[in-house]
């Protein structure tokens, strides 16, 4: 089908015209972005590691996940964490203390290069210890600064000894009051 | 009459003797107008452009080097200066970027920044920066054809295309101005216009104005400037024959991209846009008065704002919209550009002969 | 490239990726160029292949759903819905309607935010910088809202086998509320500074061209598939989650008039889809019920029976299957998973041949790949 000079003309014109209004309407789109009246005007960029940012860590949501704190006084030693970690990033050693009750936690690390901040172990965490700080900047240039240690530190054998007696004395105690 | 008299009228400023000796006047003036006119200009748009984009963008764009991030474009520019070069780079690439440098700058002797700052003003001078292009655009498509990267490839295939899809476009243009003026050279084209905007060229009646449209959209063709940048910036190539330089080429590389765009935008106001015009007969009165260096910085004050402003439009422009395919680039200076070029061409000069009849 | 007579010139090979701004993620297109036009095009996966679905087998059931958010890290929600989904089944578990009803606005929002992704890569890809930022300055409302309630941007790790992990918190329903009202006044931006541009026109329009019949026939699902007229919706077909008491219609494509399945039908039904989610967000919101938000004690070891069990679900990127087999153990036996980025996938070939080397860009960020979840 030839279409006659008169209509490919109209169509032509047509068309410039309307090309040149759909860019001219999408260059006036960002003018309020420039003139002060709108709510549009203000930056949207969160300058990070500078005081002017808006964001704070008291800002943040009350379930943000951010660096993970175990409250040693609290931790249980129970080694839940440990293995639903679905990256094996805490590695937990704990050994029975003066009674069956107290639990000496001599190493509790978390490796934060590897953590993925999924949250399951604060969710498996019986008495409550292990919790998400709002700590976020945690990057270090080194790779050793990224275990947070949060054990008790390890157990001389003169004082696992004095403990494996106290823990005798106390069940001889027992026996002997039944 | 010398186009380099107006040099040693600053060299007395300085308090040195005069001198009239061609050969040391025009390297002198030629040096001046890159360093102390290009090279600002070209920080102050790199800077400009950052800061607008950023702000269309609800961004906050450079602010570190300086107050606001005024320093930033100086930064990378001495950063660039530091670097080492990547690769090894063959003889035939530096030759053709050598080529492409000299082609472009060649321009700066042609370059009008004033009525008292016209370097070479012949009859042809219109045409010269327009023939340099055309050099340029060769030169790049040699350069990235010499750098055996497929984006140097590609990237240089395209600029070729692109410059000679647009330059008939943007000489018909050209034309359409001489007819007005009865002259190509520069004091001729700017004598018959105002300062007032309703006297520039452009306004003088409508087929003036599609020209002076015609002219911009095919420049950004001819040199490759966004938004019709597909040879150099489209994600496929990856930077395109600029992918491969580093360093001081880089360097080079880009301040010719923006001389180029520069000189058009130059170009264009001196063209349709009243140029260096004054308004009150300031030039007459500092001219009697005998203030010349006042007279210069005054004219070259107005044609670099009317030239910063045309390049912010086409910044803004280039920002918000896509860029375009090449060969839909190149369909589009041969079906839209040209015949409204040529429309453009035939009013004007209608437009002309009336005048004369008349 | 249909009518006009092109230049033939000497083939030349090119080999691009797997690192390239061109694609989408970690590919490899080993392609014949005639000139500037593609004629064949090979693709190579596998740059991000991380062994998902053995690692599950090593991964308690709880443990398991924080990898399931990594199968597409642009929408997590997915691949944990389908998962919960599959162990549900198996386990005989309830979910409360609230949970549901949570689990339908997360969705609704990840889709949306995977949505906004992929303007975003349309928009990097024909070069309009203003439509990226604009973009992603409104997803980031959306990121916000997972953080809001889930404590993560990303990974959001909140879904559990028989509801939720925690209740939503304060103020949630009413941003998604304010959020969808705020997403209006946004599309109708983005029409009017990207969509009805001419150039962008230009660039997507009879780009990669998928019919309806190579649809099927490639198993191309989702967004992709509606825009080729292929109707098909998990939402509509198999309900789950409680999408059949939601009113809503799936956008599908008429392929009657001008569009014919290309680029530019693949955006316009991804907006069109922003819009149907932004409705079903709104429907979900304002009717949310109250009750519990998990049929099983948080933090409690779940013990999976012996069995098996294929959901899906659709993802923003189409139909995302999951395989579950247990054995009664502590571990799943075998999870699989199939991706409609894998679909997606095998159509490029013949959706480059014939296009503009320029042009490969736009084709593939106008399927929406996510080469995470192909590669897996």
């Amino acid at each position: 089908m030839r279409r006659s000079v008169f209509s490919s003309v109209v169509s032509y014109a047509k068309d410039v015209i309307w090309g040149m209004r759909s860019i001219f309407k999408s260059c006036l789109t960002a003018i309020p972005y420039l003139s002060g009246k709108h709510d549009l005007t203000k930056e949207v960029t969160e300058q990070y590691p500078d005081p002017i940012s808006s964001k704070t860590p008291d800002d943040l949501p009350p379930r943000s996940r951010g660096m993970l704190n175990n409250d040693i006084e609290r931790c249980s030693g129970c080694r839940d964490c440990e293995a639903y970690c679905p990256v094996t990033c805490i590695r937990v050693e704990a050994e029975p203390a003066t009674d069956e009750t107290q639990i000496w936690v001599s190493i509790f690390d978390i490796d934060f290069s590897k953590c993925m901040f999924c949250g399951i172990c604060t969710e498996v965490c019986a008495p409550g210890s292990l919790r998400h700080t709002r700590i976020y900047g945690g990057a270090s240039p080194r790779l050793s600064d990224m275990v947070a240690s949060f054990g008790r530190g390890p157990v001389t054998e003169t004082q696992r000894a004095k403990w494996a007696e106290r823990r005798k004395q106390i069940e001889d105690e027992k026996v002997r009051l039944i | 009459m010398n186009a380099f008299l107006w040099v040693s009228s600053w060299l007395e400023g300085f308090g040195l003797e005069q001198v009239e000796s061609i050969w040391i006047l025009a390297p002198l003036g030629l040096i001046f107008i890159f360093l102390f006119i290009i090279v600002p200009s070209s920080m102050i748009v790199a800077y400009l452009d950052r800061k607008v984009t950023a702000d269309f963008q609800a961004r906050v764009g450079p602010n570190r080097a300086g107050p606001a991030g005024v320093f930033q474009s100086w930064a990378d520019f001495f950063k660039l200066l530091q670097k080492d070069r990547n690769s090894e780079v063959s003889w035939s690439e530096e030759l053709w970027l050598a080529i492409h440098t000299m082609a472009l700058y060649s321009t700066v002797a042609v370059l009008p920044l004033g009525s008292l700052m016209l370097l070479v003003d012949t009859d042809m001078s219109v045409f010269l920066p327009f023939w340099a292009a055309l050099v340029v655009a060769l030169g790049t498509m040699l350069l990235g054809l010499s750098q055996k990267t497929v984006a140097g490839w590609y990237g240089g295939i395209r600029v070729a295309t692109q410059a000679i899809s647009g330059a008939f476009p943007a000489l018909v243009a050209m034309i359409c101005v001489g007819l007005r003026a009865g002259s190509f050279r520069w004091s001729g084209l700017v004598a018959i216009q105002g300062a007032a905007p309703l006297s520039w060229t452009a306004f003088s009646n409508p087929f003036q104005f599609i020209a002076l449209i015609v002219f911009l959209v095919s420049g950004l063709v001819l040199l490759a400037i966004p938004p019709m940048d597909a040879a150099l910036s489209s994600p496929d190539v990856s930077g395109g024959v600029a992918a491969h330089l580093s360093g001081r080429r880089l360097v080079l590389f880009k301040m010719g991209r923006f001389y180029s765009f520069y000189l058009w935008a130059v170009i264009a106001s001196v063209l349709f846009l009243g140029g260096w015009k004054l308004p009150f007969e300031i030039s007459e009165n500092l001219l009697e008065q005998g203030k010349i260096q006042l007279l210069h910085f005054l004219e070259l004050c107005c044609l670099m704002t009317k030239s910063l402003i045309l390049i912010l439009l086409v910044i803004w422009g280039a920002r918000v919209n896509p860029r375009t395919r090449v060969d839909q680039i190149t369909d589009f200076a041969w079906t839209v550009l040209s015949p409204f070029a040529l429309f453009a061409l035939i009013g004007a000069s209608l437009v002309a002969g009336w005048g004369v009849l008349s | 490239m249909s009518s006009r007579e092109i230049l033939k010139t000497e083939l030349a090979k090119l080999a691009l990726g797997p690192f390239d701004s061109a694609l989408p993620g970690p590919l490899r297109l080993q392609m014949e160029l005639d000139g500037e036009v593609i004629v064949s095009a090979k693709v190579e996966t596998g740059f991000i292949h991380r062994g998902l679905e053995k690692a599950f087998e090593r991964q308690r059931w709880i443990a398991s759903i924080s990898y399931a958010d990594r199968l597409d890290p642009d929408g997590p929600i997915f691949g944990e819905l389908a998962l919960c989904l599959a162990v549900e089944e198996i386990a005989q578990l309830t979910v409360p309607p609230r949970a549901e009803q949570v689990r339908v606005l997360l969705s609704e929002l990840g889709r949306i935010s995977c949505h906004m992704e992929y303007l975003v890569r349309v928009a990097r890809a024909v070069g309009s910088d203003t439509m990226i930022h604009y973009v992603l300055r409104d997803r980031e409302k959306i990121l916000d809202l997972f953080e809001l309630t889930t404590g993560a941007r990303y990974s959001i790790n909140f879904l559990r086998f028989g509801g939720i992990q925690a209740d939503i918190t304060e103020g949630f329903i009413e941003r998604i509320l304010e959020l969808s009202e705020l997403f209006r006044i946004r599309v109708k931006e983005y029409n009017d500074l990207f969509t009805y541009n001419h150039a962008f026109i230009q660039r997507t329009q009879g780009v990669g061209t998928l019919s309806s019949k190579r649809v099927r026939e490639l198993g191309v699902t989702g967004p992709n598939a509606r825009a080729a007229g292929f109707s098909a919706d998990i939402r509509k077909i198999h309900p789950y989650s409680g999408y059949d008491k939601i009113d809503f219609e799936v956008p599908v494509a008429d392929l009657r008039g001008l569009r014919s399945g290309d680029a530019n039908d693949r955006f316009l039904l991804r907006l069109r889809e922003i819009a149907v989610s932004t409705e079903i967000l709104r429907q979900v919101a304002e009717n949310i019920s109250d009750g519990a938000f998990c049929s099983r004690k948080q933090g409690q070891e779940i013990k999976v029976p012996a069995g098996e069990a294929y959901v899906r679900v659709e993802s923003a990127r189409g139909l995302l299957g999951c395989h579950v087999a247990a054995d009664g153990g502590p571990m799943p036996a075998r999870i699989q998973f199939r991706t409609p980025s894998h679909a997606h996938l095998a159509a490029i070939p013949e959706l480059l041949s014939g296009t503009r080397l320029e042009d490969l860009p736009v084709v593939l960020s106008s399927l929406g790949l996510g080469v995470a979840e192909a590669d897996r």
